[in-house]
């Protein structure tokens, strides 16, 4: 039903990449509607909105807005930052979004930047998205030459391949010319962000979704989804289902209705595992929890996290101490080497799950398993290393046996015939270093 | 500046008042509460909070919060591990994880007894890791330059030593490359660190990751002893310990005087120390036997050769003062010469301006102007090294760094200097310096930095700053470390007889030995008596040479370009009695008492005097502006730092030296097709050199640069050819 | 040529309100115009364009996956095995492919035609397992498909 669609209106209909056609459909005209709201008026809509942040945080977008210190009340320019680095394992929304409706991400770019009064806008894009590269940038010429961008200047830049550039003191930092590494925070980007100045950095859904909401006006807007969560979602879902991809949904839908009506249920009728709700980086759900509604409250209540909305789908031929590996394996890869519990803590906890996967673990290794990450668990500057861990401390706390055979038997209990078995990672190979020789 | 308002603060149920915005670790140190930190570290720029050592509790936060990356702010309360199990938990796992790689070898470290680390696990860590996987290992340790050594076992990855490199120095060579868990410190290509302050990352290194590799092993920290003294190889005056040990000298460390060096030093510095050793020392006096021999003679042969070659002077004595002297050597000589001898002839390293006391300030006063203007064609990193440190820290918090030299922000013809000074406040300043007389202007707090290699040039960057009034600070660069306390302790200088025989002349020290003009003198005297450390040319055309001391042999009082008086200590003993001794005995020979003890102002940190009160109105000669050569490129020549007696006998300094270069103007680069890194010969008539060509897209065309040595014998006028 | 190179990062710094800012472009740059990768005389020109000391420039090559600071094949195959396509079987699509290549991932194959990697997560997990031929994803590459991919490369 196409009137619940706010992100993905219109774009399995038209080809909304070119201006022409997503004109056609009313595109940029809530930008003409916004541009003749002061700005202040602008915030005010999105914060009635209660328009929640896609990238992970759920952070309000409006209260953000509003930390942005007023054009008369700073020295500097303000900017506006688009955070398209999306590389949480599972999603691939934005990249849906950026491919079938750039024009709408522009359009919300430049409300957002009407509504702080910003310079620039930097769409900081992964660099393994090439196709989306282009065609955005095709947009960008496109709206730029039809004049709609006016004072604002728009810049698409392209990232290099490092996940941690989507933590977004780190996307500044990489911006900026430097290694991605996060910044101690306070400041917060509204306040001192890209060259120090005040910066709005938003996730492409979260911006995609501010046309929307000038469009039907904060109170239709809020009627969609959850009260604590309005709006619509696009969820990436992956894994054993037997549809995979994204879908555009109200906030607040239950993991069985995605999992079983839109993913239209397991491959081959095997049985679920278990179920990821926010992209690896989340603590992981049972089967007996399929019916928590996918909004950022309730799965924080089932004690996960919404995150990016990314639902990676297990089935029963996996084994968790292997998926628990491979998991462990990117995050130790991805970590930035700036702080010290997750740069040693990943390292050991990788050390520690091979050796159990071996079959050679013993009970102190598995209550060390628990231990480490707990001991990296609210101690790293960025929550990357919180990632770190709720994912291996939820399989080992959620499927305990399962670790617990592959002591006792001294061996995984798949015998091999799991369908995690030797998956190899990038961390296995000989990165592009000589140096840090990591003895076996 | 107002003061900042006070807000009140409880850590570990402490009240402290301190002002709005002082950082947590600070502000704990007020209350008696030390919180442990590895990558903290002010002098580095703003915190980055990696280590995660300081992890502390704080009310209405629910996670710890690195207490290195908060400010006071009034109400906040803080829970640091000694009070808060929270804390004390998570400081014990940052500090398991430190130690999960790190190979433990104290007894075999350089840092072993002076180590954060190491006190840290003693008091706070696990006595053993959980980790029972073999550590992360690296070849060790590798040489980042014949200085420094690398240990990346030891590295706990704090970073301060990059952020020195970048933030403080801003020469971006030592950097961490890779990513997470493979991440390391590193110079590009592993190239040598090569850099003016490059071993300041030895003392930044909280573990012995970084070390010194003149002094690894050399001694134990219960070893040692560390004498406080000062630096005594630039105008700057850095105050430093001198660690001894059987007597000898072991090392250099920085003892951080805040208004002079930050603590920071230069690697020379840091490093030169071992010239006290070097082979060529000369030890006991020597006596002329014959045209070519020498004799070793005792102290008293010596007083009476002296003696004698001075009576039969008649008066006729000439003094060559090297700069490094001690302001109670130089008063010596002086008393000698003037009231014993009766002579005034004397080539002095410097002229003091007296109008600079009027307007003189604390070298850290430079990071709180608005607006810097360097004036000269000396490049001031090689003159006076941290003087360049304190602009850069001026340009990082904002205020405006302008340098009229061939190569600088206002790029004058070389030589242009003197007459700038007048131009700046002149009301038809010519176009290119207008932009700098607006910001004089508008500036509220200047510094006014003099480098150019004229040593009388006192009185016109005296004279700019008084017509711009007492916001104006001056920093005048001499040529040597104690130019200024030299030439106050001899007064009224007569030059040397232009020609005809000398009596006796009296050379103080290696510097001037080296000079040409005392040289042609000594041609002319009939006695020539020099106090030098190192045999050279000197001792051949001396009758009687007096074996030298070093700095770091001396007690006594040297001024530095602030016109701040510091006290010299002397650290390891020379082989004989120093200079001041003779000469105070000497002059007592010719019925003149000069006190044989130097004076002995406190060790501790020195203050800067007051400024003094303007008597008269600044007089500067005038200046011209210099005329463009019509043909041929102009040579600018500057004396890098790394020169020196004390430089050349270091092995280990070597790779320091100044390269073969010859700066080039993109212009005058690509009018001769010539590339960087190409080899060219620069030629002016009759001689010629063959240098590398390095292209500085900054420099003003026409004008080429090199380094002294690399320029002996060439002209003011040369012309570059590919070679 | 490297002059012309100069210039063009000279260009593409002016679009940043700060200097630094083409430093990525600027590697990218360089990487195209140097074969794939970054021997040092690349790093060298980007720290010259951008006014850097060339060890800040190395700093930062060598933290993102996309700089290569080794040669890499005239062609890119990247394979994700990330919990998606993994779970998909991204394992027998790597075996088809050391197979059909004959190298094991992290090589180039001995005539420098394919370099053979794994990546992380490419952002493609709901068409897994997915492929990155030369920086164009194939979503998704089963292990059948590998034979006629290579083929493909060999042929181009
Ligand atoms: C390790 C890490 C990776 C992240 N990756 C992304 C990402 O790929 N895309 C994204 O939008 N936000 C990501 N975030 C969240 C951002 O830091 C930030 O919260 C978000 O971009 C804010 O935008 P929003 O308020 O619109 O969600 C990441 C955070 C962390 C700690
Ligand atoms: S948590 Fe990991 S990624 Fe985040 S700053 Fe620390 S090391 Fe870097
Ligand atoms: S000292 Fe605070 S994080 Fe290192």
């Amino acid at each position: 039903m196409a009137a619940e669609l706010t992100v993905l209106t219109g774009a399995y209909d038209h080809d909304l990449t070119r201006l022409a056609e997503y004109r056609a459909v009313g595109g940029y005209r809530q930008l003409t509607r916004a541009r003749k709201m002061k700005p202040p008026a602008v915030i005010e809509e999105i914060s009635k909105a209660s328009l929640r942040g896609r990238g992970g945080a759920g952070f309000p977008m409006g209260r953000k807005l509003g930390l942005v210190p007023p054009a008369d009340k700073r020295q500097g320019p303000a900017y506006v930052v688009v955070n398209a680095d999306e590389s949480e394992p599972g999603a691939f929304k934005d990249r849906e979004i950026i491919r079938r409706v750039p024009h709408r991400l522009l359009e919300g770019c430049l409300i957002a930047a009407h509504a702080i009064q910003a310079e620039a806008v930097f769409i900081y894009i992964r660099g393994e998205y090439l196709a989306e590269a282009l065609v955005l940038e095709a947009a960008i010429d496109e709206a730029r030459l039809a004049g709609l961008f006016g004072q604002v200047k728009v810049l698409l830049h392209r990232g290099a391949g490092a996940y941690i550039c989507g933590e977004e003191s780190a996307l500044l930092e990489s911006l900026e010319g430097n290694r991605g590494q996060p910044r101690p925070r306070p400041p917060f980007p509204p306040v001192a962000g890209l060259y120090m100045q005040p910066t709005l950095i938003n996730n492409v859904q979260t911006v995609a979704s501010v046309p929307a909401i000038i469009e039907l006006g904060a109170e239709r807007y809020a009627q969609l989804g959850v009260a604590s969560a309005p709006g619509t979602v696009v969820y990436s879902l992956s894994g054993n289902v037997n549809r995979p991809g994204n879908y555009e949904l109200p906030l607040g839908v239950t993991l069985r209705e995605l999992v079983f009506e839109h993913g239209q249920g397991i491959a081959d009728g095997r049985a679920l595992k278990a179920i990821i709700p926010g992209g690896s980086s989340v603590p992981v759900f049972t089967p007996d929890q399929l019916d928590v509604q996918l909004d950022f409250d309730s799965v924080q209540a089932a004690g996960s996290y919404l995150g990016s909305a990314a639902v990676i789908v297990v089935d029963e031929r996996a084994c968790m101490v292997q998926l628990a590996l491979r998991a462990e394996k990117f995050y130790v890869h991805e970590s930035c080497g700036k702080c010290t519990p997750c740069r040693e803590g990943t390292r050991w906890l990788v050390r520690l799950l091979e050796k159990i996967e071996a079959g050679d673990g013993t009970q102190a290794d598995l209550d060390l398993v628990a231990e480490v990450c707990d001991r990296i668990e609210g101690k790293s500057l960025c929550a990357l290393g919180d990632f770190a861990v709720w994912c291996v401390g939820s399989y080992l706390e959620k499927f305990r046996d399962e670790f617990q055979r592959h002591v006792d038997e001294g061996r995984c209990p798949y015998g091999g015939e799991s369908s995690t078995e030797g998956v190899p990672a990038p961390s296995d190979q000989h990165t592009h270093t000589a140096m840090a020789q990591v003895p076996a | 500046m107002s003061s900042p308002e006070l807000v009140n603060v409880v850590i570990d149920g402490r009240d402290v008042q301190v002002p709005k915005g002082t950082g947590m670790v600070e502000t704990a140190l007020a209350a008696g509460i030390e919180i442990p930190v590895f990558c903290y570290e002010p002098r580095l720029g703003s915190p980055i909070g990696a280590c995660r050592m300081c992890l502390c509790e704080v009310d209405g936060m629910p996670k710890l919060q690195t207490a290195c990356t908060m400010a006071a702010q009034d109400g906040l309360v803080l829970r640091t591990a000694q009070t808060s199990d929270k804390a004390a938990e998570g400081q014990d796992a940052v500090l398991e994880f430190i130690l999960l790689n790190h190979p433990l070898d104290c007894p075999d470290c350089d840092k072993g007894g002076e180590c954060p680390l190491q006190d840290l696990t003693f008091r706070w860590g696990p006595g053993n890791t959980r980790m029972r996987f073999p550590k992360r290992t690296f070849d060790k340790p590798i040489p980042i330059s014949p200085l420094i050594g690398l240990d990346r076992e030891r590295c706990i990855l704090c970073y301060r030593c990059t952020r020195f490199s970048e933030l403080v120095a801003e020469d971006g060579q030592l950097v961490a490359v890779n990513r997470g868990a493979q991440s390391v410190i590193a110079t590009f290509e592993d190239e040598p660190y090569r850099a003016h302050f490059s071993g300041n990352v030895i003392e930044v290194c909280p573990v012995g990751a970084l070390t010194s590799t003149t002094y690894r092993f050399r001694a134990r920290p219960w070893e040692i002893q560390n004498v406080p003294t000062v630096c005594g190889l630039c105008p700057v005056g850095c105050n430093i310990w001198a660690t001894t040990r059987e007597g000898k000298l072991a090392r250099i460390l920085s003892r951080n005087h805040p208004e002079v060096d930050e603590g920071w030093l230069c690697d020379k510095g840091r490093f030169a120390y071992g010239h006290l050793r070097a082979e060529d020392r000369i030890t006991a006096p020597l006596r002329r036997v014959r045209r070519r021999g020498f004799e070793r003679v005792s102290w008293e042969e010596a007083l009476d050769e002296a003696e004698r070659g001075l009576r039969a002077a008649e008066g006729s004595v000439v003094v060559a003062l090297s700069g490094g002297e001690t302001v109670e050597q130089a008063t010596a000589l002086a008393r000698l010469t003037q009231d014993g001898l009766g002579s005034r002839a004397a080539i002095l390293p410097e002229t003091s301006h007296p109008a600079l006391d009027r307007f003189r300030a604390p070298l850290s006063a430079i990071r709180d102007a608005d607006v810097c203007l360097v004036i000269g064609d000396d490049p001031v990193v090689e003159r006076a090294p941290i003087v360049d440190l304190w602009l850069r820290q001026a340009r990082r918090a904002g205020a405006e760094i302008i340098t009229v030299h061939p190569a600088g922000s206002v790029p004058l013809e070389p030589g242009s200097a003197a007459w700038a000074c007048a131009a700046l406040t002149s009301a038809d300043a010519p176009k290119e310096l207008r932009p700098a007389v607006r910001s004089l202007k508008r500036a509220e707090r200047v510094a006014l930095v003099w480098s150019e290699n004229d040593p009388t040039g006192g009185a016109y960057i005296a004279a700019l700053a008084e017509k711009l009034g007492p916001k104006s600070s001056v920093y005048f660069l001499p040529r040597t470390p104690n130019g200024r306390g030299i030439a106050a302790a001899w007064g009224r200088a007569d030059e040397p007889p232009a020609d005809g025989e000398i009596g006796a002349l009296i050379v103080s020290g290696d510097e001037v030995a080296r000079d040409p003009g005392v040289r042609e003198l000594a041609e002319r005297a009939r006695f020539v008596l020099a106090a030098v450390m190192f045999e050279s040319e000197v001792t051949l055309w001396s009758h009687l040479v007096l074996p030298g001391t070093s700095y770091l042999e001396r007690d006594g009082t040297t001024i530095n370009l602030e016109g701040r008086p510091q006290r010299l200590r002397r650290a390891v003993t020379p082989p004989v009695d120093e200079e001041l001794a003779f000469f105070a005995e000497l002059a007592g020979r010719f019925g003149v008492e000069v006190d044989p003890w130097p004076g002995r102002l406190p060790d501790a940190h020195a203050p800067l005097p007051a400024r003094t009160e303007a008597d008269a109105p600044v007089k500067a000669p005038a200046a011209r502006a210099p005329k463009r050569r019509r043909r041929g490129l102009e040579v600018v020549r500057y004396r890098g730092l790394f020169s020196g007696a004390a430089v050349a006998r270091v092995p280990q300094l070597q790779f320091q030296r100044s390269l073969a270069e010859v700066e080039l103007s993109a212009a005058d680069a690509l009018q001769r097709g010539i590339e960087n890194g190409n080899l060219v010969r620069v030629s002016s008539n009759g001689t010629s050199r063959t240098l590398t060509a390095r292209i500085n897209r900054r420099l003003r065309a026409g004008v080429v640069r090199i380094e002294n040595e690399h320029a002996n014998g060439l002209e003011a006028s040369v012309e570059v050819t590919h070679a | 040529m490297a002059d012309a190179r100069y210039d063009r990062i000279r260009k593409i710094a002016a679009k940043y309100p700060e200097r630094r800012s083409a430093m990525m472009p600027a590697l990218r740059l360089a990487q195209d115009a140097h074969g794939g990768w970054l021997p040092a005389e690349a790093l060298r020109e980007v720290a010259d364009a951008l006014d850097l000391a060339p060890a800040e420039v190395e700093a930062v090559a060598t933290f993102y996956d996309m700089f290569n600071l080794e040669p890499v094949g005239r062609h890119l195959v990247e394979v994700c095995t990330n919990l998606s396509c993994a779970l998909a079987g991204a394992k027998q699509v790597v075996d088809a492919l050391e197979i059909e290549l004959g190298i094991p991932p992290g090589e180039t194959s001995n005539d420098g035609e394919v370099t053979f990697r794994l990546i992380e997560c490419a952002g493609g997990c709901g068409y897994a397992p997915v492929v990155v031929v030369d920086h164009l994803y194939r979503e998704p590459t089963r292990p059948e498909d590998v034979p006629g991919l290579v083929e493909e490369l060999r042929g181009r």
